[in-house]
């Protein structure tokens, strides 16, 4: 949620500077993705509003009482007056459950322009685009309090009636908006219409026939609250979701409608003051009752951990304007309307917490005592792996998701679509990889294994396989032999630490150019240690050599010895070619030569 | 050549099994659970009701023609399995359990997003386990896996479904401060879902990934590295 500070600033006067705002939001709300300073002095705050939230912080206003609660500081509501209005023949009819609430009221004698300047720049501010100062206004609402606001052209009903109704499957609607969406209806999707034709899908978007244009003169504006479920059922299967959409699948209040129309009435009349007004038509059957939530304050500092102060408990329901008895140490609440998310006392203890700060818990250790012991398979995971090290077989891991198997994914973000039924394919490749990567890696010949989880349609299995020259075996995990004397995992063989730290614990990248290897044997008088070959090539073979000079053949013929190197050349800017390892072989020769040894 | 060279194990599992260790210094057991997992277990049971917006907060894999089956999206489902086995077999708390083991996110990958990726899950539950546990837990772990190092822990309020109150929660080495896991204390219906006294017990829940772990260890910068089946990241 984008939250505008001088938009912020208008409901609270002494908000605090950008920076500190930021922390306090940061520890004690949620998490801010980014704070974008503007040209204007304005600077643009990303809440990353999570669905707990979602029914009081989408908005100006819910942000600026939270921050007002969390700073004890005051919030200034935007002035309502009370509008003249005459009788209205306007009928409202709910045909579904899933409509909460419906007030509409037509406004005649309106004028579409331009918006005022304040009203252009706090909305693009947010990203949003100015449209007109109609469809402006019903925008400023809905990020200013946070409730979706509608206003259909009156001229294109056929009466001055509304139903709110279960779409005719198969019926299809254009909408508004400039990418032309022909939306397909089921008959599970909740449409506004005038009784003979749709005008909108409630609570998603409008119809693009019945929306505002330059000619318009009377409108309809609809303030609402739809399903949560019914409007997210449908924005999901018609892939649209709008700050409407969004708003009401995370479920609003209802009350938050009679705010909303006095808001906008009120901003219409600033924008248009020939316009009149006619009464307001409410349809609220499904009213949200007043929830209490009782908790104590030793029930609080038992799941913190840290002894909360009554006064502390206090002060903070006092910043929130919670209504709120006490008795002892039993509290019980009043939770405001937009509060849908407290329900228990847990989510005071969130409420509590994070207010008077999280920093000042002080870290304890537990002790738990239980008999429970660790998994068998897990254990039997742990001594597979340690047999197969010792045996001389390396780990490597692949991908879970394949070409082809038992089981298929839906709508796999990959272009793998199915789980594998076998770790050998897998491995197999891995074989192959590695074998050619040979003289880049340790040791003389291919040995891998992997242990990890298959899919098949009987279930899920866990495998064990191993790849060398002879090819590969795998296995379930409980078939495979493990000799029981050698394995058991006791508390000592169990206790796993990785070797160094710091400084000697960094991974060195591979490069993605291919390899050159020269194999050098050379002959060296007896006693002569092959370090004094390594060093050499150690020395000369520059930042070309990509590992270790490895030994790879020895023997000797009466007093000398022949020692057999093999060198791994490798760029990671580029292909190297003969011409580039020509001149350092012909240095290292050089140098053996000046010792006075022989090159074979 | 045919000397003798023992083997090596991929980066991932030495991170696995030095965090599995330190936790078991602090009282933890292993416990491992599947990787194909029904609704109930990966979602319905941790309080992630049908149709709500927190089911977007992981995009998720569904199997197809296994309507209510899915590639767990965390190691969390495990907590389920684990608390309704010990309810069933007359067990109750305390208790603590480590979760290692595989999840899957249907996403498009980059250096640091992976659809398949390891995580451990870390649950406590006892009679006045509380917030205070959980952070000297998860301190002393850090403590012990970046041993030599000045670390610290902080907390920030955030949201997960299965606890209330939830915490993202930082981790400082040296000066940085990296947002690294989500924690949280068990939500009490979650407890209840399993036949686990609520209004007795209480205690915390969190789970780490050790992909990320495993990038800040060995300092490995794209974590695509792992699943290609390259000796070349064994490198430790």
């Amino acid at each position: 949620m984008l939250i505008s500070y001088n938009w912020l600033k208008s409901y609270i006067k002494d908000v605090p500077e950008v920076d500190k705002l930021s922390d306090v939001i940061t520890f004690h709300l949620c998490e801010l993705e980014s704070v974008e300073k503007l040209q204007n002095g304005d600077a643009i705050f990303d809440l990353k509003i999570l669905p707990d939230r979602a029914h009081d912080l989408l908005s100006h206003r819910g942000v600026a009482y939270e921050i007002a609660g969390l700073l004890c500081l005051k919030v200034f509501e935007n002035p309502i007056n009370e509008i003249n209005s005459s009788k209205t023949n306007l009928q409202i009819e709910i045909q579904t459950p899933s409509c909460k609430r419906y007030m509409g009221r037509i406004v005649r004698n309106i004028k579409v322009g331009p918006s005022p300047k304040w009203m252009v720049e706090y909305l693009e501010s947010l990203g949003q685009r100015s449209i007109n100062n109609i469809v402006d206004a019903t925008n400023i609402i809905l990020f200013g309090i946070g409730q979706p606001i509608h206003a259909f052209d009156l001229k294109k009903l056929e009466g001055e009636k509304i139903v709110v109704q279960n779409a005719k499957e198969g019926d299809e609607l254009e909408l508004v908006g400039s990418e032309k969406i022909k939306a397909k209806l089921k008959e599970s999707d909740m449409m506004i219409t005038d009784g003979v034709k749709s005008l909108a899908i409630a609570g998603v978007k409008g119809g693009l026939d019945s929306g505002i244009n330059n000619d318009t003169k009377d409108i309809l504006i609809e303030v609402a609250n739809f399903d949560a479920i019914s409007v997210r059922k449908t924005a999901r299967r018609l892939s649209i979701q709008t700050d409407a959409s969004k708003r009401y699948e995370n479920v609003l209040s209802p009350i938050l409608c009679e705010l909303a129309m006095k808001e906008i009435s009120n901003l219409i009349l600033e924008l248009c003051p020939e316009s009149s007004f006619e009464e307001v038509v409410d349809i609220y059957k499904d009213v949200q009752n007043t929830k209490k939530v009782s908790f104590t304050g030793s029930y609080i500092s038992k799941s913190l951990g840290i002894n909360i102060p009554k006064e502390e408990i206090e002060k903070i329901l006092k910043n929130y304007n919670y209504e709120f008895t006490v008795d002892d140490d039993s509290w019980e609440i009043t939770v405001p309307s937009m509060r849908i998310d407290i329900t228990r006392a847990c989510d005071m203890v969130e409420e509590i917490g994070r207010v008077y700060g999280y920093d000042k818990i002080t870290p304890k250790l537990p002790v738990v005592n239980s008999d429970i012991k660790d998994s068998n398979t897990w254990t039997k995971i742990c001594l597979v792996k340690q047999k197969l090290i010792d045996d001389g077989y390396k780990e490597v891991m692949n991908y879970a998701l394949t070409q082809k198997g038992d089981l298929q994914i839906l709508s796999s973000a990959s272009d793998k679509g199915y789980l594998v039924t076998t770790l050998s394919d897998g491995l197999k490749k891995s074989y192959e990889l590695n074998k050619n990567n040979l003289a880049l890696l340790e040791g003389s010949e291919v040995k891998i294994f992997e242990v990890g989880t298959v899919f098949l349609k009987s279930g899920e299995e866990i495998h064990v396989a191993c790849g060398d020259k002879k090819g590969i075996i795998e296995v379930k995990l409980e078939d495979f032999n493990l000799d029981q004397k050698n394995y058991i995992l006791n508390a000592e063989t169990g206790n796993f630490k990785i070797n160094g730290s710091g400084v000697n614990l960094v991974f060195k990248s591979w490069s993605l150019y291919p390899f050159i290897t020269r194999d050098i044997s050379v002959w060296v008088p007896e006693g002569t240690e092959p370090d004094a070959l390594f060093n050499i090539y150690k020395e000369l073979g520059t930042d070309l050599l990509v590992k270790n000079p490895m030994l790879v053949d020895k023997f000797q013929k009466g007093d000398k010895i022949s020692y057999a190197y093999r060198l791994v050349f490798q760029s990671y800017e580029k292909t190297l070619k003969d011409e580039e390892i020509n001149p350092i072989m012909e240095k290292i020769n050089t140098k053996i030569s000046s010792l006075g040894w022989e090159v074979r | 050549m045919s000397e003798y060279k023992k083997g090596s194990l991929h980066p991932l599992t030495l991170i696995m099994n030095e965090a599995v260790s330190i936790f078991k210094t602090l009282g933890f057991v292993v416990e491992i659970g599947p990787e194909l997992e029904d609704e109930w277990h990966n979602f319905d049971a941790l309080n992630v009701p049908h149709d709500h917006p927190a089911r977007d907060m992981q995009d998720t894999f569904f199997i197809k023609d296994q309507t209510g089956f899915v590639l767990r999206t965390h190691t969390s489902n495990t907590q389920i399995r684990f608390m309704e086995k010990l309810v069933k077999s007359g067990g109750k708390p305390p208790f603590a359990i480590v979760v290692p083991g595989k999840v899957f996110r249907n996403e498009s990958t980059d250096a640091t997003h992976e659809m398949q990726f390891y995580q451990i899950e870390g649950l406590m539950i006892g009679e006045d386990i509380s917030v205070a546990d959980m952070k000297g837990v998860l301190l002393e772990f850090f403590k012990k896996f970046f041993d030599g190092e000045s670390v610290d822990i902080r907390l920030r309020p955030s949201f997960f479904p299965f606890v209330e109150p939830g915490f993202e929660i930082d981790l400082r080495i040296g000066e940085k401060w990296i947002e690294l896991l989500g924690a949280g204390m068990v939500h009490p219906n979650v407890l209840k879902n399993c036949g686990i006294d609520n209004e007795k017990y209480q205690g915390f829940a969190f789970g780490i990934g050790l992909d990320r772990l495993m990038m800040m260890k060995f300092k490995i910068s794209d974590v695509r590295f792992s699943y290609q089946g390259d000796l070349r990241i064994n490198q430790f």
